[in-house]
């Protein structure tokens, strides 16, 4: 977008024509960028607590504070006491800078940030089966398909200008699939629903595997010159069609036509998101979509693919960058003594062998009493994290916790120091969106106060600590160093990457001008040839029965970003729904007397919280649904932390709750003051 | 009505400069126009197609505050921009400033603005992508009751500069400037008249704006369309005649409040719900009848002398959901031609 600026103040922005993929549109948050960054709403200098508040600070004052605490914790308890969470909203630059503190500076590997709770497990399985775990085609390829199947994805209201493509090609003759448990905006448009039992994702696609593999239709071709493993999954899977109507209650002929359609089509486009990763079965989840992608070779060409869409503007630059514990950026492994030489030997500093502690890991570890220092910026896991409760007491533990941020947040209420963020109009980096398109953009606005652009604080820390390793001149200068140690950004420049318009990664020697479509004639893998690996159906963690008769999930709202620290300044997206909302269905809502939007109490085995309901036919009997925007009612009170094995992601998708409606004329309360009041134990329990 | 040559705009946007700011489409980087003002000799490159913003936000502003109350006293807070010229404006975003001339007759705000510009139009003479100007009386050519000054370009390089207006008359005093003749005036007409006839068949658009006036349209039909709009007000913002807006108080940092006035879209659900949660227009698809009954529908246009709509095209260019004017249009058209089985 451009954005418009008088007296140096943003005013409004524009879409851009020229852009490649949002081509002249903009989603709802994008229209609402002034409230977001509003100066008025802003922090604008250091905050330090002490025992009346948070008390004003210069930036001295707080690097001086967080450094020396940081010393102590170091000397007392050592690196890994210590660690970093870094934010999928932040320019490449800031994250490679985090994850250069953790690495360089502080000499841990606990370095992580929000993709653990999106697509962890896209990455964790497509590494495994195709050797990279990014979206293998591109936004444009959306509108060559031939057949488009979304899977768990809901992108008119998550990747709004993403799920119009999917539009504009189902209104063009496209033929549309949809699979989630909730009747979503390109269901009600789509040929086929499969709307199946939340948490029965394997079931349903191993059941299209039988379909496929017994019907013959699928690629032989395909499968011996690019695949290994074909016949241990044909065996697995053989009996999956007649089991699936048990596990996923859709009947056997509507997934034998799904398989056909998917499997015969010229061109067929797998997009997926939250509804795959966000189980216990995450990782095997990805595993088996990317079998049935590649059992139909509807992969590696334009119009086909496997395609995880990333949340966040750039959780796919966070992971590029290596915010993650157990990789260096471009995904070379901590653990793997070349790559750590090579890091070694370019910032010319020894580095920690051991993958450190994921976001959860630390959030345990502080728990334990063996974390004790965390920094963290532009992101809010107070209300985004896995259980509320559990996050909340682990942050309190911390003898030092440092939040960055645009406004203050319900995280940064816990910090022993805030510090002013610079939003993005306010510097300049780059961004690495779904498609892997690096995009560069300049500051437009001078920050507020004396907020900061995230590297520049991280390097005033790490100045502070007596290191130099983060002392760049400009972000520019930062994307170059990282360009040389990172094989797939290798031949890019900001230059060539602004006159481009994007470049897609992997760009390097081979690739100079950058790659649209992954996978065209070799996979990433050892042996160049792509992994089929059988995995089986596994029941969700918590299943309803009497006590919780109803299944939760989570959705997100195109209104909202997140924890809604910038979109809920707007005016116009806040005055959009409740601060907190329940999606249920009109016989649900009937058998349990609850009117649209009557206030209703929900509790699961973890919490219990106050919201509205929303009466709904998009969700089916059994299943309701919340958004996650909201502080004031949020589903992370609720939601399970059963994790996927692998990954440790939490199983946000589904948990048991029982819901009731309040006794008449009750607004529902705000979860700080149901918490601090007991009252609501007689209530549900 | 006068008549000039023109060489080249550069020396009336020169001759205009010494006397007001000068906005124009400035081309960025990227190849995307947005209104800005320009500096001395910067020379002005009136591209034929009409910005993907029309400048409706330098007259009516996305935020601007209405007046400040310090706990004792109200403060009024009436912008007082010097004079400046829009230079360059195409018949499509005249049109649309007329009609808003008419919607914020008493507005204060609007006028402060409005009474400080000068219109210099430019007529197109070639259709844009998107546009259809032509079929809703909002072009090619530049309406004179709709600009002080007209640009027309001329086959032969030059420039035809009509003065349409007495403000425009007085901006061009001590301009050295050659008449022109009524011949010039007459290539001018028949130039726009070739530019009409390569505007496409614009049956749909007839059909449709019968169809919405008629009552020919079921209410599935919109629910339909409904399922489209992700209530992104992005057709809200780009409409050039759109002119809805909300209000809020906010605190001041020494006491007080402002009330701020601010854009706001139909097209979202809080837009009509009332405080009990009532809404006259809960569902997406009674939104959209309802922007559309707003563009096309024969009672606004009577009120307003004329249509809502101006042809620009720009809805069907923002809107993610592929409901813009073209798109819904001619799936009316397809509606009301099936449901009476077939014309």
């Amino acid at each position: 977008m451009d954005l418009l600026i008088k007296n140096d103040a943003l005013v409004g922005v524009e879409p851009q024509r020229s852009h490649p993929i949002s081509r002249g549109q903009l989603c709802a948050k994008g229209w609402s960028t002034y409230y977001g960054i509003d100066a008025a709403n802003r922090i604008t200098q250091p905050l330090i607590r002490d025992t009346q508040g948070f008390q004003p600070a210069n930036w001295e004052e707080a690097t001086v504070f967080i450094c020396e605490k940081l010393r102590e914790i170091l000397e007392t308890s050592g690196p890994s006491a210590v660690g970093v969470i870094s934010s999928a909203r932040a320019t490449n630059e800031d994250n490679y800078a985090a994850q250069k503190l953790a690495r360089a500076v502080l000499h841990t590997n606990n370095i992580d940030h929000c993709a653990r709770i999106c697509h962890s497990p896209t990455v964790a399985g497509l590494k495994q089966t195709l050797g990279s775990g990014a979206m293998t085609n591109s936004a444009a390829d959306i509108l060559d398909a031939d057949l488009i199947m979304v899977f768990g994805a809901d992108p008119t209201e998550n990747h709004s200008i993403l799920g119009g493509h999917v539009m504009r090609a189902k209104l063009q003759g496209t033929t549309l699939i949809v699979v989630d448990p909730r009747r979503t905006r390109l269901a009600k448009l789509a040929d086929l629903h499969l709307q199946l039992k939340p948490g029965s994702n394997i079931a349903l696609v191993n059941a299209m595997l039988d379909a496929i593999i017994g019907s013959g239709w699928h690629n032989r071709n395909f499968i011996k010159h690019r695949c290994d493993g074909f016949d241990r999954l044909a065996e697995s899977v053989s009996n999956a069609l007649q089991e699936a109507e048990s596990h996923t209650g859709l009947a056997q002929g509507l997934i034998r036509d799904a398989a056909k359609l998917y499997s015969q089509s010229k061109r067929a486009m797998i997009l997926y998101g939250m509804g795959v990763t966000q189980y216990v079965s995450g990782t095997n989840n990805v595993i088996a979509l990317s079998n049935l992608a590649l059992v139909c070779g509807q992969i590696g060409r334009p119009g086909t693919g496997i395609n995880p869409l990333r949340g966040q503007n750039n959780v796919q630059g966070a992971c590029d960058m290596g915010c993650l514990p157990n990789v260096f950026p471009g995904y070379q492994p901590v653990a793997d003594s070349d790559c750590r030489a090579r890091f070694s030997k370019a910032w010319g500093v020894k580095l920690p062998e051991r993958p450190g502690l994921t976001s959860l890991g630390m959030s345990k570890a502080a728990l334990s009493g063996d974390f004790l220092g965390m920094i963290l910026f532009g992101e809010d896991p107070v209300v985004t994290d896995p259980d509320q409760n559990h996050v909340r007491e682990a942050l309190q533990k911390l003898d030092l916790l440092v939040v960055a941020e645009l406004s203050m947040t319900e995280t940064a209420k816990l910090a022993d120091v805030v510090l002013p963020a610079a939003a993005f109009a306010e510097k300049d980096g780059t961004f690495t969106n779904c498609e892997r398109r690096v995009q560069h953009f300049r500051q437009a606005l001078l920050p507020p106060g004396e907020a900061l652009p995230d590297w520049q604080w991280l390097r005033a820390i790490a100045r502070g600590l007596g290191s130099d390793q983060l002392d760049w001149y400009d972000s520019e200068d930062i994307f170059n160093e990282m360009a040389a140690l990172t094989p797939s950004y290798s031949a890019m420049d900001y230059y060539k990457i602004t006159t481009q318009r994007g470049l897609q990664w992997p760009c390097d020697g081979k690739n100079p001008e950058g790659t649209t479509v992954l996978h065209q004639q070799g996979f990433a893998t050892d042996n160049g040839r792509a992994k089929l690996i059988a995995v089986q159906q596994a029941a969700v963690d918590e299943p309803p029965d009497g006590e919780y008769p109803l299944t939760l999930t989570t959705n997100r709202l195109h209104f909202h970003y997140g924890c809604g620290s910038m979109t809920r300044k707007s005016p116009l997206l806040e005055r959009e729904t409740p601060a907190g909302i329940l999606f249920i269905n009109p016989q649900d809502a009937a058998d349990l007397t609850i009117d649209h939007l009557a206030a209703v109490g929900v509790k699961s085995r973890r919490g219990y919280l106050e919201t509205r309901a929303m009466v709904s036919e998009d969700v089916p009997p059994g299943l309701v649904s919340m958004p996650y925007h909201f502080r004031e009612a949020p589903s992370n009170q609720l939601t399970n932390n059963a994790m996927d094995p692998l990954t440790k992601m939490p199983e946000l998708k589904a948990c048991a709750v029982r819901v009731a409606p309040l006794p008449p004329g009750r607004q529902p309360r705000q979860i700080d003051t149901i918490l601090m009041d007991s009252r609501d134990a007689p209530l549900l329990s | 009505m006068r008549l000039y040559c023109l060489e080249h705009p550069i020396v009336l946007q020169r001759h205009l400069a010494a006397s007001r700011r000068i906005y124009v489409l400035v081309e960025d980087l990227s190849g995307d126009n947005h209104w800005l003002t320009i500096e001395g000799d910067d020379e002005a490159i009136l591209p034929q197609r009409p910005p993907i913003s029309s400048p409706k936000k330098l007259l009516f502003s996305e935020q601007e505050n209405l007046f400040v109350f310090d706990g004792e006293q109200f403060r009024e807070t009436l912008p007082s921009p010097a004079p400046f010229a829009l230079f360059g404006v195409h018949s499509c975003d005249l049109t649309a400033i007329a009609y808003q001339d008419k919607f914020f007759a008493d507005d204060p705000y609007y006028q402060a603005r409005r009474s400080q510009a000068l219109l210099v139009g430019i007529d197109c003479t070639t259709p844009c992508e998107n546009g259809f100007c032509y079929a809703v009386g909002a072009g090619p050519g530049v309406n004179t009751a709709n600009a002080d000054l007209i640009l027309h370009r001329r086959k032969d390089g030059n420039w035809l500069l009509i003065a349409s207006s007495e403000k425009g008359e007085q901006a061009l005093q001590g301009a050295d400037l050659k008449a022109a003749t009524d011949a010039e005036l007459r290539d001018r007409e028949d130039q726009l008249a070739r530019c009409e006839q390569l505007f496409g068949d614009s049956q749909y658009l007839k059909d449709g704006i019968a169809a919405i006036n008629g009552g020919l349209i079921a209410d599935s039909f919109w629910e339909e369309i409904g399922i489209q709009c992700l209530s992104c007000s992005g057709c809200t913002s780009l409409c050039p005649t759109c002119s809805c807006y909300a209000t809020r108080d906010l605190d001041e940092p020494q006491g007080g409040i402002r009330q701020q006035r601010f854009w706001d879209s139909c097209l979202y659900e809080g837009f009509q719900r009332e405080a009990s949660q009532h809404n006259p227009s809960g569902a997406a698809g009674e939104r959209v009848k309802r922007f559309w009954r707003h563009k096309f529908g024969e009672k606004f246009a009577e009120q307003y002398g004329r249509y809502g709509c101006v042809g620009c095209g720009r809805c069907e260019e923002t809107c993610p959901g592929m409901i813009g004017v073209h798109t819904v249009m001619k799936r009316i058209q397809h509606h009301v031609q099936s449901d009476t089985g077939g014309h």
